[in-house]
């Protein structure tokens, strides 16, 4: 596996062999590729989901302008849902490590215990973190709740941490010296972007305006709740998450603050979790 | 017959899975018991994949169960020749039986038909299917999920059952599972699928499919590792019972990987490396000569590392952490700690009681009564709790929360604070838990002190008292932690007087609890730890705590005292005495008198051994001579006992009964100076 992107490419073979939808990354700021509403809204009701895609995922808080090898601002991760889970999803797991070219019996590989929760999402699953040679790739979650709402079936989340990877795959010290494809670097790319948005994240973002932000497309997300728009409302929703998570880098909220600001994401959320139930009700069939 | 009862999971927490296997055990035996099918040696195995248990020494068939049912009064099922009615009737064909095996009984006065009613044992087999399922769906896990539609829930999915009696399948059924006979090997050495013959062949066939089964085998493993490289390498090892727990519960057949640290990250503090190599439970660090060792171990799952590659790609995790931690280590090296504690007003503690700085700043305030009554150097003692959050800030503490305290010290030292100082920083969270050390430095056990009582006055005083098992502020830890610091360092301290000095540093916020409540629960901590780690008797400890005292210390002396002449008949009988006295006083609290209105010679005799016993018990509790003091206690046994014979205290006039109870109020306080001895169990 020479480059990233040969190592997305793999694994969009891999999943789309085993009925996933390849979908794309939703072009909204979001911190996990859960956030997706491929993943929130397809892992909600009855009706059989399997979908692969990367997802850009925006964390103002892990910036490190640019200066440390792996902790970044922005990162790829690569996400599939299985619902319902089939019996051999472990084997199924392993099988895309081997697809990338991890040889597992040359290796050292550990399903390790980890609790996953998001709690602006009203999501929590159980399952483990991956470690490959002690190294942590993947995260492997079995959803329980999505929006407070309890999932019937359940679904698993296969998160890839993608710079790890091909970290691991091209022998790199280094995100930023990443192959992306055989001629550009990762660095190319991203480096001017970490250093900036740094910047921008904990040094510059107006904490008045941004908040005012967060109140307008608070605003916005209640009337759609109101009119039964479940989608723009989920928009607005991702859109005060990220919203709060530049507060956050910025140091801008306080602990007792926080609490009140995840639980008004939170009720967005379980709002668009309980309108597109409602909806799949109504129509016995789920849009996705 | 044997039993092999084998649940196949998905990989389970690490230190959970071994309580779990044990409550399996536990839960199948006890329904075995119930379910009148007596067993022999019960053996509990597990991995991260799965739970095992075999037991020896089954029947065949439960013991036939022999009841006596008892039916109608004879009155009613028989008539007057004695033919059954048709109750008498009913009653026996309700248990299959037929009416002439109906039998008369007296019960008390009256008579009853009765029936014996033999019901034939059930196949093991089959009694074994309805009792594994329960067993399993009954297990207690920390946070149970859903894997699947069948409705079941567990600590991770269950894939496989095997479950044989010997030879035989017993096709237990659980969701949409049925036990078989086969098992699965190591997940990457191992076969895919093994097939068991016999519950004998279970350890042996895991074996042979790079699965150790036995829990002990691979921690013995994994300790004969530790101790080879100890041994080439002229190290020591760091493991802790919770690292090896965790590599035990990490794998199947754990095989030791020996990694090399580069020696540019050794002159990072010892603590440092460990912490980095412990993170998440993965490296066994060593030390040699008390400095960090170039080497570390680390487990691999299943088989050895031929090619190296497993080593590379843990030494590649450790540089990456080791760099880190040294990037924090040189960070926050860039400011001394002294300038991060104006920092600690921007870190909330607690909304109610504001911030670390504020938590800081009471601290010091503690730290003073603490220089007094200990005569400590009040100076090196206030730098010190000036300091001893200052690490909060620190990247290292955020990434390694648990260095708090540690890095402080460190830093405290690198900065040229006298080393006292830096020590006490060092030390001030200990004991992090009951089996934890103590201080070793004066200043770090005031501080120590200081700290944790900030914490449990400052939860109390905004009302977050511990309820049940709930006890969000760790209230009952740092409790004992207060109790055992003043006990074992033998601390000569007022505990109440400094709450009551100290009281005004807290809010006054609604639902808030007082000095009171502080009082109360410290006493409470007390009480547990007089019992439970000094091993005093439950009564002992009630009477010398029946008086409330800020002095713990003296508390556990004077329990101490009174345990050892317990069982002494002469105490016996002062306690009987006592109680007479205090009987009689329970609700004349002024311990006034005139002894010009004594009249009889009891009263006088009584009143001159008070006098001279006053005296002398008083100077042995100012020297702090429990012992000697109840010495002098006994001797007012015989003058109570006369006095009571003598003296009705009782006396109609009013006048002289005051008197009489002013005295004897007085006897009981002298007493209470020692304990409630009227709490003594007396035999």
């Amino acid at each position: 596996m020479k480059t990233f992107q040969d190592l997305v490419l793999a694994l969009h073979d891999y999943w789309r062999r085993q009925g996933c939808v390849i979908a794309h990354p939703y072009d909204l700021e979001k911190g996990a590729g859960t956030f997706n509403p491929a993943t929130f809204f397809g892992c909600l009701g009855k009706r059989p989901w399997r979908v692969a895609y990367v997802e850009p995922s925006r964390r103002p808080t892990d910036g490190r302008y640019g200066e440390n090898p792996i902790r970044l601002r922005l990162h790829h991760q690569y996400q599939v849902i299985l619902k319902p889970p089939p019996a051999d999803i472990q084997d199924l797991y392993l099988g895309s490590l081997e697809h990338i070219g991890i040889v597992l019996r040359d290796h050292d590989v550990k399903f390790s215990e980890d609790d996953w929760e998001s709690p602006t999402l009203g999501a929590w699953g159980v399952g483990w973190q991956i470690w490959l040679d002690e190294m942590e790739i993947t995260q492997f979650t079995y959803f329980q709740q999505i929006g407070g709402l309890d999932l019937d079936p359940v679904s698993v989340e296969l998160t890839y941490g993608l710079e790890r990877i091909a970290m691991f795959l091209q022998g790199a010290e280094s995100a930023f010296e990443l192959l992306w494809s055989e001629h550009v670097r990762y660095g190319e790319i991203w480096l001017d972007k970490e250093r900036e948005f740094s910047i921008y994240n904990f040094e510059r973002a107006s904490v008045e305006r941004i908040r005012k932000i967060f109140e307008l497309c608070e605003a916005e997300a209640k009337d759609c709740l109101a009119a039964g728009l479940v989608f723009p409302a989920y928009d607005q929703t991702l859109r005060c998450s990220h919203l709060f998570n530049v507060l956050d880098a910025r140091g801008a909220i306080s602990v007792t603050e926080r609490e009140s600001y995840i639980a008004r994401i939170r009720a967005l959320a379980r709002g668009c979790a309980e309108g597109y139930l409602a909806k799949l009700e109504e129509r016995s069939e789920a849009p996705v | 017959m044997k039993l092999l009862f084998e649940l196949g999971t998905e990989e389970l927490p690490a230190l959970e899975a071994p309580r779990l296997a044990q409550a399996l055990a536990e839960r199948v035996l006890t329904a075995l018991e119930e379910a009148r099918l007596p067993h022999g040696e019960a053996k509990v195995h597990w991995t991260p994949r799965r739970l095992a248990l075999l037991v020896e020494g089954l029947p065949e068939k439960q013991e036939d169960r022999v009841e006596e049912l008892r039916g109608p009064a004879a009155s009613v099922g028989l008539d007057e020749q004695g033919h059954p009615t048709q109750a008498g009737i009913g009653f026996a064909k309700k248990h299959g039986a037929s009416p002439d095996q109906l039998v008369k009984k007296k019960v008390g006065e009256r008579e009853y038909l009765f029936l014996t009613v033999r019901t034939p044992g059930r196949p093991t087999g089959e009694v074994l299917q309805e009792i594994l399922p329960e067993a399993v769906r009954g297990l207690p896990c920390s946070k149970s999920m859903r894997w699947d539609d069948s409705g079941l829930s567990f600590l991770r999915p269950i894939r496989w059952l095997v479950c044989l009696l010997e030879s035989e399948v017993v096709p237990v059924k659980l969701g949409h599972l049925v036990a078989g006979r086969t098992t699965r090997g190591h997940r990457f050495f191992g076969p895919r699928e093994v097939e068991l013959s016999n519950p004998e062949d279970y350890l042996e066939a895991l074996r042979g499919a790079r699965v150790l089964a036995d829990p002990e085998e691979r921690g013995e493993r994994i300790r004969a590792e530790v101790r080879r490289v100890e041994e080439e390498h002229r190290v020591r090892a760091s493991l802790s019972e919770e690292l090896l727990g965790r590599l035990v519960g990490a794998g199947e057949w754990p095989v030791g990987v020996l990694g090399t640290i580069p020696r540019e990250f050794l002159d990072l503090p010892p603590e440092v490396i460990e912490a980095t190599l412990h993170e998440e439970g993965k490296f066994v660090p060593f030390s040699r000569d008390g400095a960090p060792a170039e080497v570390f171990l680390g487990f691999r799952d299943g088989a050895p590392d031929e090619t190296g590659v497993v080593r590379r790609g843990y030494e590649r995790v450790v540089k990456a952490r080791l760099r880190d931690s040294r990037f924090f280590f040189e960070n926050d090296r860039k400011r001394p700690l002294a300038d991060r504690v104006r920092g600690l007003k921007e870190v909330v503690y607690e909304a109610r009681l504001g911030s670390m700085w504020q938590r800081v700043e009471r601290i010091r305030a503690i730290c003073g009564h603490l220089a007094e009554a200990l005569e400590l150097p009040a100076e090196l003692l206030d730098r010190a709790a000036f300091l001893c959050k200052a690490d909060l800030t620190t990247d290292m503490v955020r990434e390694f929360p648990e260095l708090e305290g540690v890095m402080g010290g460190i830093y405290a030292r690198l900065d040229g604070e006298p080393e006292e100082v830096a020590i006490a920083i060092g030390e001030h969270l200990r004991p992090r838990s009951r089996s934890d050390e103590l201080p070793e430095t004066p200043l770090g056990t005031a501080l120590s002190l200081a700290e944790k009582l900030d914490a449990v006055i400052g939860a109390i005083r905004i009302g977050e008292v511990p309820t049940g098992s709930r006890d969000p502020y760790g209230i009952r830890r740092r409790g004992g932690a207060i109790v055992r610091l003043i006990l074992e360092k033998r601390l000569r301290l007022d505990l109440y007087a400094l709450i009551d000095a100290t009281s005004d540093l807290y809010p006054q916020v609604e639902g808030g609890l007082g000095s009171r409540e502080v009082k109360e629960l410290l006493q409470d901590r007390l009480r547990a730890t007089l019992r439970a780690d000094h091993s005093l008797p439950h009564d002992v400890v009630e009477a010398v705590l029946a008086a409330p005292r800020g002095d713990f210390l003296g508390a556990l002396e004077r329990a101490q005292a009174l345990a050892a002449l317990r069982g002494d008949p002469a105490l016996s009988e002062l306690a009987v005495a006592f109680s007479r006295v205090r009987n009689i006083t329970k609700d004349h609290d002024r311990a006034e008198f005139d002894p010009d209105l004594f009249k009889e010679e009891a009263e006088r005799e009584l009143w001159r051994a008070y006098l001279k016993a006053e005296g002398h018990l008083r100077r042995a509790l100012r020297q702090r001579q429990y012992a000697e003091a109840l010495r002098h206690l006994l001797t007012l046994k015989e003058p109570v006992d006369r006095y009571f014979d003598d003296v009705l205290v009782m006396a109609e006039d009013r006048k002289l009964r005051e008197n009489r109870l002013g005295f004897l109020r007085a006897v009981t306080e002298l007493f209470l100076e020692v304990g409630d001895l009227s709490r003594l169990v007396v035999t």
